[in-house]
């Protein structure tokens, strides 16, 4: 009887904890859910996000003394499905606001499923056109197609280049990219050639012979992700064609791609935000600077940067919302759409459709184991090496 | 005794239909757990079946669940056809589908596995390059949701989980069916000894392609029925091999050999991996299901619940032929 | 158009070098025990994954860390043989699974000890242009290209000259006659096993070096390995070699002549059309009668 009635209370005593572990939000404390992927596909910019993330809630608690920020996050696998789960899991924790998201395919059904909840979405991670054509009054995104290819043709303009090679992955968002590109370059009169290759490729000589023995361009434009670039910037050292500067997207003008692959990266251009050595040189970037060394050991990337920036524009709306009393009727969405500020990425401001603005990225340069930033002029702190390439 | 078994299936079905959406309604994401594990487990009943009925093992199964998604949420877009009908279409296409397949039942075990495989990879590329059709990778947005019928929003959760519990119980029901059948018989002991099958004059090559027909109709109706639920697809996740793995783990967890087993086991599996392993391990909790699947293979090949049950699990039929197999 | 051409024939065998130096393991395994080693890809990047640990942790080039690669993964392989052996019934299939399940695993283990980073061979050696006319290639492919020949030709003449590998050809090609000339076929299942761990770790070594590696990729390996073991037809070394070469050309030419977006498609196709039209594969009702 004993044992029974022990074995009993013990259920009790674990049920009630896990029950009272479930969490409630506070007043002062506003609980913000963060849907990114941490494993699958996009488990690395994910997690780059989330470091982001995690260091804007940091810098505010710390100075914000009356308000809290709790972030409960939830890994979507890189998958749209579990990114709905994900979605409705922190709705159901209590979440007032969805912070994160990677990949359209995934924030595309997770946003749907956040503004079903009548929660706002906020991200970094989808520059897919379709994503602010939704009539959605609950999704903002920070960074966009538009700015990327800005930034590169800015670059391209620059160079005054008359012919180019695009060569890019056939997945929605590079491709998109590309055939922005194309489009603009083909309307000022620039001759365009645009080979496709699909993610199981291994080997890119073949490309590359084709681009070296038909194209012949003075610019080869790479849109794909580290993997690609890696395999093109190979074959190309192998293969020498005769261009004048090689320019890529994301994820290329990093400093983990200058320590990973050294000799691949010297007088590569791609986007980039800030120089590199970092120079934060606002009170805002300081801030963002040490509190991400301090929790992480290492210097920020641009997916830290991202991220730091859209959620401290959600925190900056959440306490306005709950200063006007609006925090439960929709006042999240209406302070952000306020937005007015100045940050790491320069001025944001959200249009009706949930896209910021005025989002025109940067172009950096691996110059001798740096990176400058050599386009716009606004913000160059070097002058690019053209012609160049890693060879 | 009769009435006795009616008696627990209508309190099976009331268990099933009712209590459990009573109980877990206001939890979303529970309940979009268990939608999830009871696609999985659908398309793990169709891949026992395959294997018993059929004698056929296949690691790709997702070739026909992206077909049934794409086939339904295209008929529902383009063509204007109602949800109901499509879903069944969405499997009748998956089923066509078998058809490019049946040059590949001539191959031999592994063969045929890695052979319908090869076709899983073959259709996520078509879906990705054939831009007009499919949108390609970009995929295919707002499917519409289930309607409305009788007053009730079926593209709620609880909706959605009586059509998913309903479809998968059908299956069931024909799959117990088929088995119990003279034609469950002859192709049981197609199973077991083709050459003596064909001695007594069944038609084994029409069987085999009639049950990947069927197979991949239901694995199909499953698909199309994921696409009007997620509202999304697109050719890595339509066609992704997590929607073999997962059943296969399943069907082999819960008994391969049984007809609810691999239903049983879908969920118990898929909500051990989402609710438990996942909280304990963010990353690489699949590792659990990969060291599952072994020790099923290596301890209890008839599957963990029948080890658990009572009453052991009838064999369904002796094995004819060891000895030179087994070596 | 001649360079082109040349070009794609030069990158295609040396694609195709390396895809048969993961094949053959796979082929060796199926031919002695009719088990197909679904984990084998996983194997092979597991070797890829140590190259990279010497590498950036010790500062090693990749080809140094071969002995490590090849301990490491003949342990595993031993384990992979021990726990195949247990299975009782209907071993075709449930080793199937059960390679399954062990590739699932390392997958994932992978994940956890790596990472979700691409990774490659930082030693610009290894990356250095070699030309010969107007044939192109990194150093690594041109080295790999040669370890893979030899490896190859020790293979064959290891089956075929030694009484191991003989022992081993006559499991595979009747393992009761076998058993009745004294030939024990759990040893010679266990060395077979350890010679695949020893080619599986060469390839890891060569994936690293000449491509780009991430935990996912282990499947693919494992998907185009057995590919090639069915082009190749059952038990045929020389076959691996040809059906692996078969595949590495099918995919760059399809590269150079349509799109790169084909190339995957290129390669299933020719899979399913050999396995329709030959189903004993290239060579394997050639060696089937010569013996």
């Amino acid at each position: 009887m004993n044992k029974h009635l022990k074995s009993r209370m013990t259920m009790l005593v674990l049920v009630g904890w896990m029950l009272s572990t479930a969490g409630s939000a506070m007043a002062e404390e506003f609980v913000v859910g963060v849907e990114v992927p941490l494993s699958g596909s996009l488990a690395r910019v994910g997690t780059g996000m989330s470091e982001g993330i995690t260091v804007a809630a940091e810098v505010f608690n710390r100075k914000n003394t009356k308000h809290k920020i709790k972030l409960i996050t939830v890994d979507d696998e890189s998958s749209p499905a579990k990114a709905v789960a994900a979605v409705e899991k922190l709705a159901s924790q209590g979440a007032i606001a969805i912070d994160g998201g990677y990949g359209s395919n995934n924030i595309g059904p997770a946003s749907d499923a956040a503004n079903k909840a009548g929660l706002v979405y906020v991200t970094s991670g989808g520059v897919d056109e379709a994503l602010t054509q939704r009539g959605l009054k609950t999704f903002f995104r920070i960074n966009n197609t538009a700015g990327y290819s800005k930034a590169m043709l800015g670059l391209l303009a620059d160079m005054g280049v008359k012919s180019a090679s695009i060569v890019y992955l056939t997945k929605e968002a590079t491709a998109d990219l590309a055939k922005d590109i194309e489009k603009a370059l083909a309307a000022k009169g620039v001759k365009v050639t645009m080979h496709a290759f699909d993610p199981a490729i291994t080997d890119f000589k073949p490309i590359i012979n084709k681009i070296k023995l038909q194209d012949k361009p003075d610019v080869i434009v790479m849109s794909g992700y580290e993997n690609d670039y890696v395999g093109v910037l190979r074959a190309a050292k192998v293969l020498k064609p005769d261009v004048k500067a090689i320019v890529g997207a994301w994820s290329l003008a990093t400093s983990k791609m200058q320590d990973d692959f050294p000799d691949l990266m010297p007088n590569v251009y791609g986007t980039a935000l800030l120089p590199f050595p970092a120079e934060f040189t606002t009170p805002d970037g300081k801030d963002f600077a040490e509190a991400y060394k301090k929790l992480y050991g290492k210097e920020p990337d641009y997916l830290g940067q991202f991220g730091y920036v859209q959620s401290q524009l959600l925190f900056d709306a959440i306490v306005r919302a709950f200063d006007a009393g609006t925090l439960k009727s929709g006042g999240i969405a209406a302070e952000l759409r306020k937005t007015n500020k100045d940050t790491l990425i320069g001025r944001v401001q959200f249009d009706d459709k949930g896209d910021n603005l005025n989002f025109s990225h940067r172009m950096g340069q691996h110059q001798a184991k740096q990176i400058a930033i050599v386009w716009p002029k606004e913000y160059a702190n070097g002058k690019m090496n053209f012609p160049g390439v890693p060879w | 005794m009769f009435a006795q078994r009616i008696g627990i299936y209508v309190a099976l079905a009331i268990a099933l239909y009712v209590l459990v959406p009573f109980a877990f309604a206001g939890n979303l994401y529970l309940m979009s757990m268990i939608i999830a594990s009871l696609t999985i487990g659908g398309i793990a009943l169709a891949w026992a079946l395959l294997g018993n009925l059929g004698g056929l093992v296949s690691f790709g199964h997702a070739a026909f669940f992206g077909v049934g998604s794409y086939a339904s949420a295209l008929l529902v877009m383009k063509a204007g056809w109602p949800i109901g009908a499509s879903l069944l279409a969405g499997g009748v296409c998956a089923a066509l589908a078998a058809i490019l397949m049946l040059p590949a039942l001539r191959l031999r075990g592994p063969y045929f596995a890695l052979a319908v495989l090869a076709y899983a990879h073959i259709f996520r590329i078509i879906a990705t390059e054939w831009k007009g059709l499919t949108n390609g990778a970009g995929g295919i947005g707002n499917i519409p949701r289930f309607p409305v019928v009788f007053g009730y929003d079926f593209a709620s959760k609880t909706g959605a989980y009586w059509i998913v519990l309903s479809l998968v119980l059908a299956f069931a029901l024909i799959y117990w069916r088929i088995r119990d059948s003279h034609a469950g018989l002859a192709l049981r002991a197609m199973h077991d000894s083709e050459d003596a099958t064909r001695a007594v004059g069944v038609n084994s090559v029409l069987l085999k392609a009639l049950m990947l027909f069927l197979s991949a109709f239901m694995t199909g109706v499953m698909g199309a029925f994921n696409a009007h639920y997620i509202n999304f697809l697109e050719p890595d996740y339509a066609f992704s091999g997590l929607w073999t793995m997962l059943p296969i783990v399943a069907a082999i967890f819960g008994g391969y050999r049984t007809v609810l087993g691999p239903l049983i086991g879908a969920v118990v599996v898929y909500l051990a991996d989402q609710l438990v392993f996942k909280a304990l391990m963010p990353i690489g909790h699949q590792i659990v299901l990969g060291a599952l699947l072994g020790t099923i293979i290596l301890f209890a090949p008839e599957g963990m619940l029948s080890v658990f049950a009572k009453r052991p699990w009838r064999p369904d039929r002796t094995r004819v032929t060891t000895g030179l197999r087994d070596a | 158009m001649t360079e082109l051409v040349s070009q794609a024939l030069w990158s295609g065998i040396l694609t195709g070098s390396s895809y048969a130096l993961i094949a053959l393991g796979l082929a060796l395994i199926f031919g002695t025990m009719n088990v197909i080693n679904l984990a084998h890809g996983e194997l092979v990047l597991l070797a890829a994954y140590i190259a990279y640990t010497c590498e950036s942790a010790f500062g090693f080039n990749p080809l140094f860390a071969i002995p490590a690669a090849i301990v490491i993964v003949c342990v595993a392989t031993t384990l992979t043989y021990f726990l195949v052996n247990q299975i009782r019934k209907d071993r075709e299939l449930n080793s199937l699974l059960l390679t399954y399940g062990i590739g699932v695993m390392l997958t994932n283990g992978m994940l956890l000890l790596w990472k979700a980073d691409i990774r490659s061979t930082k030693s610009a050696w290894l990356q250095d242009a070699v030309v010969f006319g107007p044939f192109f290639s990194m150093r690594s492919e041109i080295l790999f290209f040669v370890i893979s020949l030899a490896l190859i030709a020790g293979l064959w003449w290891w089956l075929t000259r030694t009484w191991a590998g003989r022992a081993v050809r006559a499991v595979a090609s009747n393992r009761d006659a076998a058993k009745l000339m004294g030939i024990d076929p759990h040893r010679v299942e266990l060395v077979s096993f350890l010679v695949a761990g020893l080619l599986a770790a060469f390839a890891g070594a060569a994936i690293f070096s000449v491509g780009v590696i991430q935990p996912g990729l282990g499947i693919s390996l494992t998907v185009k390995a057995f590919i090639i073991t069915v082009l190749a037809g059952m038990g045929s070394v020389p076959g691996v070699l040809v059906g692996a070469l078969l595949l590495g050309l099918t995919e760059s030419l399809t590269t150079t002549f349509f799109s790169s977006a084909l190339q995957e498609l290129a390669g299933m196709v020719l899979f399913l059309f050999v396995l329709f039209v030959l189903p004993n594969g290239l060579f394997g009702t050639r060696w089937r009668r010569a013996h």
